[in-house]
Parts: C-alpha cells; structure tokens; sequence
C-alpha cells in the first residue's frame, strides 16, 4: 500500500460515513420530494402517476400560496429587526455596560430557547386569549373597560400577534451567540478608545459593531432559514393558519394539502417552492450584507 | 484526487439509489391490483355465510388483521367483540393493531399494498373519501343489499344512517352515529326561567334575553369553524331547502350552482342575523374548541354548537349543576321540523384483504342489538344502529338525540365527505362571513369558484 492510498483511506475514514448519512438523510429526501412534486400521489396510496409540472400550475394558480408568501416573508422581516435588536442590546447591556447580576439576566434571557416552542404557542393562546387571557385583563385594568379585543381572530391583528412569542421565543438564543463575539474583542480595544474619549455609543459603532460583524451576518441568515421553515410550528399550534387564511404560512399550507387533503405531490411542490425561497433569499441576505470583514490580528 | 473520485462515486451511487426508489414504485403502478390474487380464503369459508338469515355455520380460519384507532371510543368494546368473535371461530388468528397513532403506523403497509382486513376509520391520518379514491377499500355495494348480521337481521334495516355513496357504490359502513347540535345547560335555563329554543324565532327571543343578563349568546370554535358549519350553517340550509338533506351531498360534491342558490343564501343570512344583533360571541373566531367549550362551561356563553362527544370529553371540566341539553337545530322555522346533522365512524374492508371471508363474518358479527348495547355501554356514544337505549348506561345526551332520532318531527340529514378543500374554503368563507368582511354573496363566489376548480381536477 503506497503512502498516497494510505493517506486517502485515512481521509476518507472520515469523511464517507458522515457523507453517506448526510446523503441518505438529506440528499435522498430533497431528490425523492422534488420527484413527488410531479406525481399525483396522495400520500397513503400505492400508486403515484407522473403528472409532470401540473402540481406548479396550480401552485400558481393558488391565491393562498401568495398569501401565504407574503405572511412568511412579513413574519421573517419583523423577527430579523425584533430579534436582531433586542438580542444585540442584551448582548451589549450584559458584557459592555457593567449590570450587577448579568449572569443571571443572561439565564433567565435564555429560558425561552429551552422551552419547546409548542410550549410557547399553547402559552401565549392563553395570553391573548379574548375573555380569560391575562393581555385583555391587563388593558381592562389600564383603561377601565373590559376589553375583549379577540387577537388571534381578527384578521388584522392576528399576523402581528404572532410576532411576539416568535421574537421573544428567538432573542436567548442570538443574545449569547452575540455575547460569544463580544467577549472575544480584545479589552483593549475598549480601553483604548475610553481613554481618546469615546462615548459607549461610539464605542458601540465603531469597535463592537464592526467587530462584530461577522456574527451578525450569521445570525440574520439564521433567523431568515429558521422563519422561512419553521414559522409553521407557531402557526399550527396558535392559529392553525387562520382566521381566513390571515395567518397563512407556506409550510403550514404544506401541511394542510399534504396531510389534510391528501395531496401530497401539491404538498411537495409547495416544500420545492419553499426550498428554492430560502435559497434565494439567503444568497440575497449575503450579498446585502457583504461588508469586508474586520478582522483583530 | 483520488478520493475526490471516490466521493464522486458515492455522489452517483446515491442518485442511484434514489432514482432505482422511484422506480420500484413504478414497477408496483403496473402491478395488477386484484384482490382475487392476493385472496386466501379457505375452502369452507368460501361458501357466502348467513344470506339465508341464519348464523354463519362455515368455519373461518387462516389469519385475520383489524386496524382500529382508539381514541375518545377507547378501546374496551374492541377487546371484547372481537373475543367474543374468536370464541365464535377459533380457527381463526386474530391480530389487532390498534393504538391512538395506528393510522399513521399501518401507512406503510396500505402504501405497499398490504393492508389489514378490516380498518375501522376515525382519527387524524384516516380519511375514508381518500382510500376510496385511492382504491384501497372493497366495494360492498352488492353484499351489503342481502347481508344479514349473525341474528338473522339484515343489517341496512337495522342501521340509523345508512352507508354513504362513492359514485353510487357502497365502500364503508357507518359504525358510530352521532350528530351535530347545540349545546345549553338545563341547569341555567331553569334557574334563569329562559324557554329551550324551538325555532329561530324563539331562538332570537331568547338570545335577547340573555344578551340582557351580560350573558353572550352563542360560542363556537372559530379556529375550527367546522362546529359552528355542522351545528348551525348546514342545518340551516337543510330547513331553508324544505327539508331536502340532499343539497348538503351537493354541497360536498362541488355541484355548480348550489351555493348560490336560494337556500343557502337564506341560511347564510340567518348567520348575518345572529352577527348582527351581536348574538355571537365576537371573542369566538380566537378560540380552538376547548377554548370554547372552557367558555360555555363557565357560562359565559349559553349555546354552542358541537358534537354528541362533547359530554364525555368535558367530563373533567363539568361544573357541579351542570346539566347538559342538546337540540339537532336552531334554524328552522316555526313549526318546522328538526334537522340532525350526523357525522359518522366507518368501518370497512381493505381491496386487498388476504382474508375476506372473515372480514364480512365480522362485520356480520357487530352489526347486532347486544354489540350495539354494548359499544354504548362501554364509550357512552351512539353506535349506528336502531336499538332501545333506555335501560342502556349510554350519556343522558345520547339518549335524548336517540329519542330526536326515533321522533317523526326531525330530518336525518345523510352523512357526506367534503371534495378536495371544499371544506376548507367553505369554512374559511364563513368565518370571514361571521368576522363582518363578505356578504353572503361574496360566500358564494368564493364557494363557486372553488367548487369550479374541484370540478375540473375531478375530470
């Protein structure tokens, strides 16, 4: 055996098994869900007959797919400002501005991300419940009538009642990764430029923030591909989509045709649609947020 | 470079894989689905049991598989029929599946074409319109019309809701039988001197009152608006259509021109009626059913629309007092008849089941007063089937719609299973309707359009 072979066997030690599980359950699903978006197959029937691109004519023929859309991409832009902003402000409020028991804060910041986020839907129904919930009671209390506002039913306050136990469920998660980068810039970055007389606002835009660019950068892309996939658990568990599609999200949609009428190529098609959206939307993130990197040597 | 080539390797390998999967399933498209080859009946068995009315004396054997999802039912009358069913052929090897998530367990077999004998349908992931479509179930439409249970009585004469039609065949017998309504407690109407409702007049009449007493009316579950569509929406449209049931079948079936015709758009009015006066809980369009059903218990509503279920599954929940009456509808005219919407469980036979025979035996076996008597016994629900249950320990609900069911001043409405996403789109367009943002009229467009698309799927 020559020295070469040898090298690569070692190599390919490993790399092959975590190729091959990544191929079996990544690779495989993604090839075997596009190749059900052009069959009829309803999901539980032997057969599935090869219908060509009829499943996308209809998906955009489906006016609830663009709703649907468009819910996504309002859920997706709200969270990436909610979260970015109160996560960065944590961050900073808890390294940079010297607050006693910042320990602790960070915990209990970070509670939300180990509460399963089923958990958090089925608490904030009882939030915004109309009649029992404590949100109502809070505004009666405040403004002297009852107040019955029904949240999650009414159509023009219901997408927006999602956002806060989507962002409050997301900021713990981002704080610390933020903190991570935060931590890692050099003191005396800081102290430099506390003795040329930097305000923290200053200090705040031109140390930490360029520094800390990169896991920005990072976390954006992650909070777009998580809302962009997982907007459904919160929807499917809070509003089920409605009232009158006013909650609508594609994966939701997904799940409705795939498992509430049996349609599962649609379904596949709509999974395909939402595959290609997070793509496109993350390259478009990257290259809006292209900035050279500043790196501390 | 050389394991560059070797990732490549496993990179085609896996579209082979992938591409081979595809194919396999191609190969089964063209494999010939007859259940006659796939049959394993025994010879004695082959003989068709019990037309002459008399018990099956044929000997069954070989092995025979159930699927049935145990949920709000439990699973105790199960155990015991099909016990009482082994004692009767103990030849035959009696396997159960059966579980709470039994539907999505036993998929794969029924997509590889290996399904149990018989499948009793309820629970999420079972959907009887779609394995009808999809030809997984046997069609019974000639053996029912003879089929007499082991008593000697046929059985289309003993059932309450008769079998629904797929394009004039018969694929699955309804086994439970229940109906939507609306709910009140005895209990608050009483101490409140309220009268029970009759008709929509006196139910407006009433509702004022309550209104009155800072009580809200009506709740319903709005994130499944299918209660307040089965409790008062369908109902409506039946009475509105001179008691014909049968445009609720169209309704399903995406027949064009129903939805805007006269009835519905008269039924659709009278929930305009009750938006308008305020008698519907606007908190209702937020609420799931437990919500509601929370709410209604607390009395902070008096009526809701729901299913016979509902007494069981409140069980917990039921304030001490609490007393709960029941009505088929609320919209019918003075002096019109009732109008009970039925929902329905369905059992059936798989296309391909390996033991048919056997299959039919059973059906024939629980299709009886004593099975009857004792699945409301055992669940406190209704089984379909024409018994006397005063002396039975069913729900005092399921007693009195038993007694609706058996009066001459009530229409049975057949039971139907919505085309495609007619009922979502039905559901979601009245809910839109009740929350103030279309008319009637814009219902119906909705509804039209829809029905067209289905319509053309269907071709």
């Amino acid at each position: 055996m020559s020295a070469n072979l040898k090298r690569s066997l070692f190599i390919a030690s490993f790399i092959l098994p975590t190729f091959i599980v990544y191929c079996i359950f990544t690779v495989y699903p993604i090839l075997r869900g596009i190749y059900i978006s052009f069959t009829d197959w309803s999901g539980g029937s032997e057969t599935m007959n090869f219908i060509g691109l009829d499943n996308y004519r209809e998906l955009i023929h489906d006016p609830i797919i663009y709703k649907a859309a468009y819910n996504d991409y309002f859920i997706v832009f709200w969270k990436v400002i909610g979260i970015m902003l109160i996560a960065t402000y944590f961050a900073v409020a808890l390294t940079r501005l010297k607050i006693k028991g910042s320990a602790f804060y960070r915990i209990v910041f970070f509670f939300p991300n180990v509460i399963s986020v089923v958990v958090i839907g089925v608490i904030w129904r009882f939030v915004y419940n109309p009649k029992l919930g404590i949100l109502n009671s809070l505004l009666s209390f405040i403004t002297g009538k009852p107040v019955e506002t029904p949240w999650l039913g009414d159509s023009d306050y219901a997408l927006w009642a999602l956002l806060p136990p989507a962002i409050w469920a997301g900021i713990g998660f981002f704080m610390i990764l933020l903190i991570a980068g935060i931590m890692s810039i050099p003191a005396p970055l800081y102290e430099s430029a506390e003795i040329d007389g930097a305000s923290q606002w200053k200090q705040f835009f031109h140390v930490t923030l360029p520094l800390l660019w990169e896991q920005l950068k990072v976390s954006v892309v992650l909070i777009v591909l998580t809302s962009l996939n997982g907007s459904f658990i919160i929807v499917s568990i809070m509003t089920y989509g409605g009232p009158d599609n006013a909650t609508q999200v594609l994966g939701y949609r997904l799940f409705e045709k795939a498992f509430g009428t049996y349609q599962m190529g649609y379904a596949s098609a709509v999974g395909v649609l939402i595959l290609v959206l997070s793509l496109l939307t993350t390259v478009v993130m990257r290259w809006l947020m292209r900035r050279e990197s500043v790196e501390v040597s | 470079m050389k394991w560059k080539t070797l990732l490549l390797f496993c990179a085609v390998l896996m579209l082979a894989a992938s591409v081979s999967a595809c194919g396999s399933n191609k190969n089964e498209n063209s494999t010939p689905s007859s259940p006659a080859a796939e049959t394993k009946s025994t010879e004695s068995a082959s003989t068709e049991p019990s037309n002459s009315g008399e018990a099956p004396v044929a000997e069954l054997e070989g092995d025979f598989e159930i699927q049935y999802f145990v949920g709000g039912y439990g699973d105790a009358w199960w155990k015991s029929v099909i016990a009482q069913f082994k004692e009767k052929y103990p030849k035959l090897n009696i396997k159960e599946s059966a579980g709470p998530k039994i539907n999505d367990q036993m998929k794969p077999r029924w997509i590889q074409g290996d399904p149990p004998d018989v499948i009793y349908l309820d629970g999420a992931g079972s959907n009887a319109r779609q394995q009808i479509e999809d030809g997984q179930l046997l069609d019974l439409t000639d053996w029912i019309k003879e089929a007499a249970n082991i008593d000697g009585e046929k059985i289309t004469d003993k059932l309450i809701g008769q079998p629904d039609l797929f394009d004039g065949k018969v694929y699955t017998l309804p086994l439970v039988f229940g109906s939507w309504g609306v709910f009140y407690d005895k209990a608050l109407f009483t101490q409140n001197n309220w009268e029970v409702p009759t008709d929509f007049e006196s139910f407006l009449t009433v509702s004022e009152k309550i209104k009155a007493a800072g009580i809200s009316p009506l709740v319903h579950a709005g994130v499944y608006p299918g209660y307040l569509v089965g409790g008062v929406l369908n109902p409506a449209i039946v009475s509105a259509n001179g008691d014909d049931a049968s445009i609720l079948v169209d309704i399903a079936n995406a027949k064009e021109g129903v939805y805007k015709s006269e009835a519905v758009l008269k039924a659709l009015g009278q929930l305009v009626t009750l938006r308008d006066k305020g008698y519907l809980d606007k908190s209702a369009i937020a609420l799931n059913h437990t919500d509601s059903q929370i709410q209604f218990l607390q009395h902070k509503d008096a009526f809701i629309p729901n299913g016979l279920w509902l007494e069981n599954e409140m069980k917990k929940d039921t304030p001490a007092g609490f007393s709960f009456g029941w009505l088929p509808s609320i919209t019918q005219a003075p002096g019109g008849k009732y109008v009970a919407v039925p929902y329905t469980n369905a059992i059936a036979i798989a296309k391909k089941a390996k033991n048919p025979e056997a299959a039919k035996a059973f059906l024939q076996f629980i299709y009886t007063s004593k099975a009857a008597v004792e699945w409301a016994e055992k669940t406190g629900a209704l089984m379909n089937l024409k018994i006397d249950l005063e002396s039975a320990n069913a729900s005092e609900v399921s007693k009195a719609a038993a007694k609706f069911y058996s009066s001459d001043n009530i229409v049975v409405a057949p039971t139907f299973a919505y085309a495609g996403e007619m009922g979502k789109t039905i559901e979601d367009a009245t809910i839109a309707l009740i929350d103030g943002k279309i008319t009637p009229e814009q219902w119906a467009e909705r509804a039209e359009k829809q029905a067209a698309t289905e319509r053309s799927k269907a071709k």
